[in-house]
């Protein structure tokens, strides 16, 4: 009875070689973005320092934290919670960007 | 019905893990991640919101936020980046090894894992401390002279409650792997049932999720 489910319970004994992986795939990247803040890019370097961030969520998420293995509401509730703080985020930046000026604290 | 939990339990020394009102351990251990994933959720939104906060003051205040950031040592933030992806990793070896019942190795990577996060409080308090002697301290506390612009004192408040509130969460993971380890030690886990070991283990990596977006945020942009 309920096999699918009796199965997929243990498919998620990853090998120490992958682990190995994420581990130097985790430090090059750290690596990179450390010498990429001694560089000078302006208003790149936001850009380029969260995506780099994001490589790196990705990797711990889905290889330490095993999201490639579990089923799809693990995933879904990981997904939707980084959404909420995107949403929070956005709108909160628009709102004080939308702003009269003198409403908000002086430089 | 059940025939997991029931030859987990013959197969170890311990008790079945198994509680009643679950079907079998498979079912258990899906409810269990599923509880502990929503529980994960509410940790990045907790974080979230001080994100949020980074976000809108240093949208207006970008130049105090790059001079105060500038202040921070970056190569201590990167020592404390690559302690916390080695304790990630040496983390997974420990659920890896004891799943395969090799517990005196799991044990191991336990208390490396510990000592990694204990040499992370350790290099952070060293920051404290020197940010404390430079004066920068958060909101009107904030006093360093060659500082001018303004929003320099809204970055070290807002440094202080992430940082604090990271490493409040180290701790906490420190304490539950501690538990974890001398559990682990007596064989409590095997091929079958490891859940409390690799909960531990999500907890562990999601402390080194939210420092992977603390690093470059507050030391290097």
């Amino acid at each position: 009875m309920a096999t699918s489910t009796e199965d997929k319970a243990h498919v998620q004994h990853a090998s120490p070689v992958r682990y190995l992986i994420c581990w130097g795939l985790l430090a090059v990247l750290t690596g990179v973005t450390f010498a990429l803040s001694n560089v000078e890019m302006g208003s790149w370097a936001l850009t380029i320092a969260m995506l780099i961030a994001v490589a790196k969520a990705t990797v711990v998420s889905l290889f330490f934290m095993h999201l490639w293995d579990h089923r799809g509401a693990n995933r879904l509730v990981f997904v939707v919670s980084i959404l909420f703080v995107l949403v929070l985020m956005a709108l909160t930046i628009v709102d004080s960007n939308t702003r009269f000026p003198l409403s908000l604290p002086p430089h | 019905m059940a025939t997991s939990g029931k030859d987990a339990a013959a197969a170890s020394p311990h008790p079945s893990p198994l509680a009643h009102h679950f079907q079998s351990l498979a079912k258990q251990t899906h409810a269990l991640r599923l509880g502990m994933w929503l529980f994960l959720a509410t940790e990045i939104l907790l974080f979230g919101a001080l994100f949020v906060g980074y976000g809108v003051y240093r949208n207006l205040f970008h130049e105090g936020f790059a001079a105060a950031s500038h202040h921070l040592d970056k190569i201590l933030g990167t020592v404390d980046t690559y302690v916390l992806i080695t304790s990630s990793f040496t983390m997974a070896m420990a659920s890896h090894w004891a799943r395969e019942r090799k517990y005196q190795l799991a044990t191991v990577a336990l208390i490396v894992t510990i000592l990694f996060g204990l040499g992370f409080l350790v290099i952070h308090s060293y920051e404290y401390y020197r940010d404390v002697m430079e004066g920068a301290l958060p909101g009107r506390y904030f006093d360093v002279p060659e500082i001018t612009a303004t929003g320099a004192s809204m970055f070290y408040t807002l440094y202080y409650l992430m940082t604090g509130l990271h490493s409040i969460h180290v701790i906490i993971g420190v304490s539950v792997l501690g538990v974890l380890a001398v559990k682990t030690y007596r064989g409590h886990y095997n091929e079958e049932y490891d859940v409390p070991l690799e909960m531990g283990g999500m907890y562990w990596h999601l402390v080194d999720l939210i420092w992977i977006f603390l690093f470059p945020l507050l030391y290097l942009i």
